[in-house]
């Protein structure tokens, strides 16, 4: 308890002039225009690996990103990185992801895994699927390590498929359903890089579908998005 | 951290020719890799999209390839692609669009690879490299689905009846005063070779039309007086379009109006006139159309617009993509129609059903139109043999001939087959026997074998019956089969004659070009297929002439393994195709300027795409072992 709430409450530390002279240069970047049309648009789909799913005490533990542009995966445009931890993961976290403890501890700094992770970000817009854990984790990861308020424009495919695909919505729910539907193998099931690969596949086939319901952007997939997510009046 | 995850190289290195690649060179087209998807029934490549832009590797899914040339009759040619397979290698070597139309299956990913990106990679990595290039047997189906849809897009652009009249019309119309007499309008019009004559005033507006067709009606039979106005007896009622009318538009008016003719006007003007058969000429030139034609034809004109009409329709087959195999048995067979109607028109002038000599003369083909290879380039090869009839000796009935052979030589000349240079014609008395004589002439070749009896050998022994009394031909064939069959010495030297003329491969395999660095591939490539392909029959008593049958008829007898002799035809047929495309896109350039049309068979290596040129190396390969074969068995 003790640990958490010096984790909460320590003012965080001021980061070396290198490390914040990347971060002012992502943060000076111009931000990314919404209504850009697909076929000219990058979008990154993100997939993180954690300690465990609680929010308050869980810790990232890898970040896979893969980059979409104008509908397309570029194989080289994609991301991955393990933070180094400062403990290790309890041992049926380590079975699931398959990080053992020596990668956990050999990873990058974290302050340095962010900023890296920023720079191949840049202002593109982010997906995830079920994005609600993806985008606590790494806010709250910015915040400790880079003192960033890391608000970013973000869309869940787990509400916006189903808006898609209305006939599906029923008995499609979590991911490993929508890639079956679509013949999207997943070689390594829970593996940040390979989780984003296949989510980002789903993208490709949002995107194709989106095109025919005359959705043009990434602002008109937010709204459809809304529309599907939970409390959103019917 | 750019990463690509271990995944995607273990998907890919599952799969050929990726398995057997380089680590780094796999890397390295990953690296350069994108992918994409495409909802089912969603177009992934098609001819329309021009010079092939990627390969596609399939991640997951199915790629179907259709056939986009429309076929009237089969609905066959569908591809099945599955994942790891690779399209379309065979367009992207050759740098030109894709035949089928490739569509997605199912929901599928593909990677993708540049254009660029892939001609590097086939640089870097040989067995990327042989993979792409490797089974003639995919790469001759690849190479001929993409010059059918080259040819077949050329000619759907023109000829089209959806074309504009604008496009159609060839010359500047023929045009004459009002008040020209009749008799100088049809004077112009014989003088002019033109079925129609239009009459404009000074300002160029149409006023009357007069045709062939008008003559017997208005002229001839009612017996005018051909000194008064043409316009009096012109038709004034006129059907005409303006220039950016499509060709179907004018075919239907013809159609409704019962005219042969439209006026192409514009602002008034008049500034073409389209026919009937100008349109005819847009549409597929049917086959029986052109028999019957020739079967029908009286006068040399006629025949000599038959001849233009073969070759236009052999453009057509080729488009619609019919093998070079059927392609130059079809110019061979009509060929034979035209020459034998020359024949039959000459002969039925110089020796009437009464004569002695009409049951007796048959006019014969010698080399490719004997073998029924010919091509757009076809030199006269013939011969004439007789029977001597009771009461005259041979040289009696040769000088009764010569002059009429002479006449079907020119005649022929004029339909578009050159005379020989060698003077293998029916019109030289050396070539004009009776069966008695040919016979001699064999046996000493036969015996002598000298070089020139040999060279003869080459061109005589393929002879065919072409007209007339065909028995004396069967029974000359069966002479020779029989005369040369056990005869070890003369195949012997007529092995080693073939042998002197080697493919033009270096050690490296690489060609090794002659004169302006060009292959002839007459010499080259086809020769040494036919010359095996004579030597063959004749050791095993085959009969037939043409080469493709000889190499299936004797194949057996010559403990060839089938596979093997189709391997040599396809490669035969293959530097056949190359020939007949050479010869079609000397003939489409020259024909503007009018006139020289000569053909050759030579070609530079260098200019052929990357695919043709691996299949014309592939095939001289195979012409080296045919080689290998007849110096196994004659032990040269």
């Amino acid at each position: 308890m003790k640990r958490l709430l010096k984790r909460w409450f320590a003012t965080p530390a001021r980061l070396p002039p290198a490390q914040a002279a990347r971060l002012a240069a992502w943060q000076d970047a111009a931000p990314a225009v919404l209504s850009t049309p697909f076929a000219q648009a990058r979008y990154v789909v993100v997939d993180v690996e954690t300690t465990g799913l609680n929010l308050l005490t869980d810790t990232l533990i890898s970040i896979g990103a893969v980059a979409v542009v104008g509908g397309r995966i570029s194989l080289a445009d994609s991301f991955s990185v393990v933070l180094q931890q400062d403990r290790v993961s309890r041992r049926e976290n380590i079975l699931i992801h398959g990080i053992s403890g020596t990668v956990q501890r050999e990873g990058a700094p974290p302050a340095d895994a962010l900023l890296d992770f920023l720079a191949y970000l840049g202002k593109s817009p982010l997906v995830a699927f079920h994005a609600a854990l993806d985008e606590a984790m790494i806010r709250r990861a910015m915040r400790q390590y880079l003192n960033l308020s890391f608000k970013h424009p973000w869309l869940d495919l787990a509400y916006l498929m189903p808006a898609l695909y209305p006939a599906l919505a029923r008995n499609h729910r979590v991911l490993d359903d929508w890639t079956g539907r679509f013949g999207i193998h997943n070689a390594a099931r829970h593996d940040a890089l390979a989780d984003a690969m296949v989510t980002a596949q789903l993208l490709q086939v949002a995107l194709v579908q989106a095109r025919l319901k005359h959705v043009p952007d990434f602002s008109a997939l937010r709204d459809l998005e809304k529309s599907a997510a939970p409390g959103f009046p019917a | 951290m750019s990463a690509i995850h271990p995944s995607e190289l273990t998907f890919i290195i599952r799969h050929a020719p990726f398995d057997s690649m380089e680590l780094e060179h796999v890397m390295w087209m990953l690296e350069r890799m994108h992918l994409a998807y495409y909802a089912q029934g969603e177009i992934i490549a098609s001819p329309e999209q021009g010079e092939a832009t990627r390969m596609w590797v399939i991640k997951q899914g199915v790629v179907l390839g259709e056939q986009s040339v429309a076929k009237a009759s089969d609905s066959d040619t569908w591809l099945e692609l599955m994942e790891g397979e690779c399209f379309p290698l065979g367009a992207l070597l050759a740098k030109r669009r894709v035949a089928s139309i490739y569509r997605a299956g199912s929901d599928t990913f593909c990677y993708e690879l540049a254009a660029a990106d892939f001609h590097t990679l086939l640089g870097m990595s040989a067995p990327f490299r042989d993979f792409c290039t490797r089974r003639i047997a995919n790469l001759l189906e690849h190479s001929k689905h993409v010059i059918q849809a080259e040819f077949s897009h050329s000619s759907a652009e023109q000829q089209s009846l959806a074309s504009p009249l604008s496009a159609i019309i060839r010359r500047a119309p023929v045009t004459c005063a009002p008040d020209t007499t009749v008799q100088a309008a049809l004077e112009i019009m014989r003088e002019q070779r033109i079925g129609s004559m239009v009459a404009t005033d000074q300002q160029g507006h149409p006023l009357g039309i007069l045709t062939l067709h008008d003559v017997l009606e208005r002229v001839a039979i009612p017996q005018i007086d051909t000194a008064q106005a043409v316009i009096n007896i012109m038709s004034t009622e006129l059907s005409s379009l303006p220039p950016h009318a499509l060709a179907h538009e004018a075919a239907l008016l013809m159609a409704r109006r019962g005219f042969r003719h439209v006026l192409v006007v514009e602002e008034h003007k008049l500034i073409g006139l389209l026919s009937e058969k100008d349109l005819f000429a847009l549409q597929r030139v049917g086959l029986r159309q052109i028999g019957s034609t020739i079967r029908h034809a009286d006068t040399p004109e006629v025949l000599q617009q038959a001849a233009a009409d073969i070759r236009h329709m052999a453009h057509n087959m080729m488009a619609q993509g019919v093998a070079p195999e059927q392609l130059t048995q079809f110019i061979s067979t009509f060929n034979d129609l035209l020459t034998a109607r020359v024949v039959e028109l000459e002969c039925a002038a110089a020796c009437p059903s009464g004569d002695p000599l009409h049951e007796s003369i048959c006019w014969m083909a010698l080399g490719s139109e004997g073998r029924l290879e010919q091509t757009l380039k076809t030199d006269q090869d013939n011969a004439i043999i007789f029977k001597v009839p009771e009461g005259m000796t041979a040289n009696q009935v040769r000088e009764k001939l010569l002059p009429l052979a002479r006449r079907i030589n020119e005649t022929l000349d004029r339909c578009g087959f050159p005379l020989c240079k060698g003077e293998i014609m029916a019109s030289n008395p050396k070539w004009c026997l009776s069966r008695e004589e040919w016979q001699e002439v064999f046996t000493k070749w036969v015996d002598s074998g000298a070089p020139e009896s040999l060279l003869h050998a080459t061109i005589f022994f393929d002879f065919r019956a072409l007209y007339g009394a065909e028995y004396l031909v069967e029974q000359l064939r069966a002479w020779l089969t029989d005369h040369v069959r056990g005869n070890q010495r003369f195949l012997h030297q007529m092995a080693a004659n073939s042998l002197r003329n080697r493919p033009p491969l270096g050690i490296v395999r690489d060609f090794i070009v002659g004169q302006g660095n060009t292959i002839d591939l007459k010499l080259n490539g086809i020769t040494p297929f036919v010359d095996a392909a004579r030597i063959f029959s004749l050791a095993t008593g085959v009969g037939k002439t043409n080469t493709v049958q000889r190499l299936r008829a004797s194949a057996a007898a010559l403990r060839v393994p089938a596979t093997e002799v189709e391997a040599w035809i396809n490669a035969f047929l293959f530097i056949q195709m190359l020939r007949l495309r050479h010869h079609y896109e000397e003939a489409s350039a020259q024909l503007p300027d009018g006139e020289t049309r000569h053909l050759d068979n030579r070609i530079d290596p260098a200019q052929l795409n990357e695919l043709d040129r691996r299949i014309l190396k592939e095939a001289f390969r195979q012409a080296r072992k045919v080689q290998a074969k007849l110096a196994l068995d004659y032990q040269l």
